[in-house]
């Protein structure tokens, strides 16, 4: 398992610094802009109160700007969780589906390691991975904020929402990781997973607008993400509750990878019986002698 | 089951979905033998191997490698085998060293890397060029490598050839018998008969996901159907010879040219033969590969 963790962690390097670095820049860019706005606080506020109520509901209501919590909490952390949920995907649909779809797989498995000690190594050199693109996003907040005297922000309150960042990313990675080892490619589940963010992202925004949408809203992943309020502190009850669907998700996952077959190589398919309509026509015999490879 | 056995299979089926792919294949490999596993593409080959490495769980029946059922205890199986899948792909981001370093370090560094760079040299493969530039012989090298470099108890090689030239599959064939040499079993798949009959002291023949035959390469020859040319001296009455059981007259050129078909023993035969003045007498041996094509076509 170790040595599946880290020869992960190797590959994982060029993601770690692409997604990472970009997102130091980001924050060390946002941070620095922050005083033109604080200087201008009453006029952004008016500038704001000229949109229309309804779509400033949909993006939570009027920023404050006079704060730098406020002011992050609308140029960083209201869409970063959207933006790296990308990566959470990618690494969730691609963590066994990857090699196991360029044929890969079918000789690392072949190894002296346990199909559980291949899935809990790459499992944890994702986790390892967004933690550190997570600090490496801390970072680019923390350190602008250090060489500016006006600024004054929590260290420590700062790390809540990356925390919570963290929960959130977990369950859309773990959630495209089953999906993924249940479905026949990693396409078909990074493109499941990719709708059910963005409806979640338009679901928690419209429910703004319409109460209707509320009881929805409530149950999908980004309302417990604590984008906003974090200031209050970390609200336990909700990144545990993230956390916990995570777990799920993972374990879903890990047990479908013990019960299935490992494929030769390219994509698989649903082998529905020849009696399904709208079946693909290779299901299921080609599917089975991709399967079988010979 | 027997620990004797380095492979043996019993019952083994496998499903995918719906569809059969392999019905009850019982399989018996010795310790220390080369065994050739024969088969068309498709009739499974690819499927019993990879059942007895647990990559694919098996449907029914009961594997045992080296002692050990691969359902229960995968790791220990895969701790004693080299494997070399036959749909060979390898991450082309690395090199081959490094590559091989991996697969090292999956088996707990226990590859004595001299031992590497020997293999390497003896296939002629720079292992420090990046996988990407290699040809696709050059990438099955290194699959011959990993699978040899830790000394297994027992290798499975799913086609260890293809793709190489005809030198290097000699080499590649050398170091199974070296293999053997060194007390360790071979189990390998090809449909290159020629390979399989030069090198494996036991052959199986696998068609439509079930064993149809299992013996020695020579033996299987000796069974099968012989073909003999005869031409007489004079005109002879066929029906003679058609009588004799296990012989048939496939074409006679009134009774001048004769082609028979013998299955077995020629001894009766050349005694009916002999009655009669002969010209010439010519025999064909069918290679195993026409005996693996009678196979494969429903011949048995």
């Amino acid at each position: 398992m170790l040595t599946t963790f880290t020869h992960s962690l190797k590959k994982s390097r060029g993601a770690i610094l692409g997604w990472g670095i970009s997102m130091l820049l980001l924050g060390a860019m946002i941070v620095p802009v922050y005083s033109t706005f604080a200087d201008q606080g009453e006029a952004m506020e008016q500038f704001m109160e000229m949109f229309p109520p309804e779509m400033l509901a949909f993006f939570g209501g009027l920023a404050d700007f006079t704060t730098l919590e406020g002011y992050l909490n609308i140029e960083f952390f209201s869409f970063v969780p959207i933006v790296l949920a990308i990566f959470a995907i990618t690494s969730g649909s691609g963590m066994i589906a990857n090699d196991e779809e360029n044929g890969t797989l079918d000789l690392i498995a072949a190894h002296p390691v346990s199909r559980s000690g291949l899935f809990f190594g790459r499992l944890a050199s994702i986790l390892v991975s967004l933690i550190l693109i997570l600090a490496l996003s801390w970072l680019g907040l923390f350190l602008p904020v250090q060489f500016m005297e006006e600024m004054d922000l929590d260290v420590i309150k700062i790390i809540t929402p990356f925390l919570s960042m963290f929960a959130y990313l977990s369950v859309i990675g773990s959630f495209t990781l089953m999906l993924s080892l249940s479905m026949p490619s990693k396409r078909m589940a990074s493109m499941i997973a990719g709708i059910l963010l963005i409806a979640d992202f338009f679901i928690q925004g419209f429910a703004e607008l319409n109460a209707d949408l509320e009881p929805i809203a409530d149950v999908l992943p980004l309302n417990f993400y604590q984008g906003r309020g974090w200031t209050d502190g970390l609200n336990n009850e909700w990144f545990l509750g993230l956390l916990a669907a995570s777990l799920a998700f993972t374990l879903l996952a890990w047990w479908r990878f013990h019960r299935r077959d490992i494929r030769v190589g390219g994509e698989g398919s649903w082998m529905l019986p020849a009696w399904v309509p709208f079946r693909r026509k290779s299901s299921p015999k080609p599917a089975v002698v991709e399967a079988a490879g010979d | 089951m027997n620990n004797d056995y380095a492979i043996k299979t019993e019952g083994l089926t496998k499903f995918y979905g719906n569809f059969q792919a392999l019905f009850g294949v019982d399989l018996e490999v010795q310790q220390g033998e080369i065994f050739g596993f024969l088969g068309p593409n498709g009739a499974g080959k690819t499927t019993t191997i990879r059942c007895m490495l647990d990559t694919i769980h098996r449907s029914g029946g009961d594997v045992s490698i080296l002692g050990v059922d691969p359902k229960e205890d995968p790791v220990s199986v895969r701790k004693m085998v080299g494997y070399l899948p036959g749909e060979l792909n390898l991450d082309s981001s690395t090199t081959g060293e490094k590559l091989l370093r991996f697969f090292n370090s999956m088996r707990g560094g226990k590859a004595d890397w001299t031992y590497v760079e020997a293999l390497a040299a003896k296939l002629e493969l720079d292992i420090k060029r990046p996988i990407k530039n290699l040809s696709h012989g050059n990438k099955q090298k290194i699959g011959v490598i990993q699978a040899f470099m830790h000394r297994p108890e027992l290798v499975i090689l799913d086609e260890p050839t293809q793709g190489l030239d005809p030198l290097m599959q000699r080499e590649v064939l050398n170091l199974l018998k070296d293999m053997k040499s060194a007390g360790a079993t071979v189990f390998f798949s090809s449909h290159i008969m020629g390979e399989v009959q030069a090198i494996a002291d036991r052959v199986g023949i696998i068609r439509e996901g079930r064993i149809v035959e299992l013996a020695e390469p020579r033996s299987l020859i000796k069974r099968s159907l012989n073909r003999a040319f005869v031409r007489f001296k004079k005109p002879v009455d066929t029906a003679d010879l058609d009588a004799i059981p296990g012989v048939s007259v496939l074409a006679s050129d009134d009774g001048m040219e004769v082609t028979l078909q013998i299955e077995g023993e020629m001894d009766a035969v050349l005694k009916a033969v002999a009655k009669h003045p002969v010209s010439e007498f010519e025999t064909e041996r069918p290679s195993l590969e026409e005996i693996f094509l009678a196979y494969y076509e429903g011949g048995n």
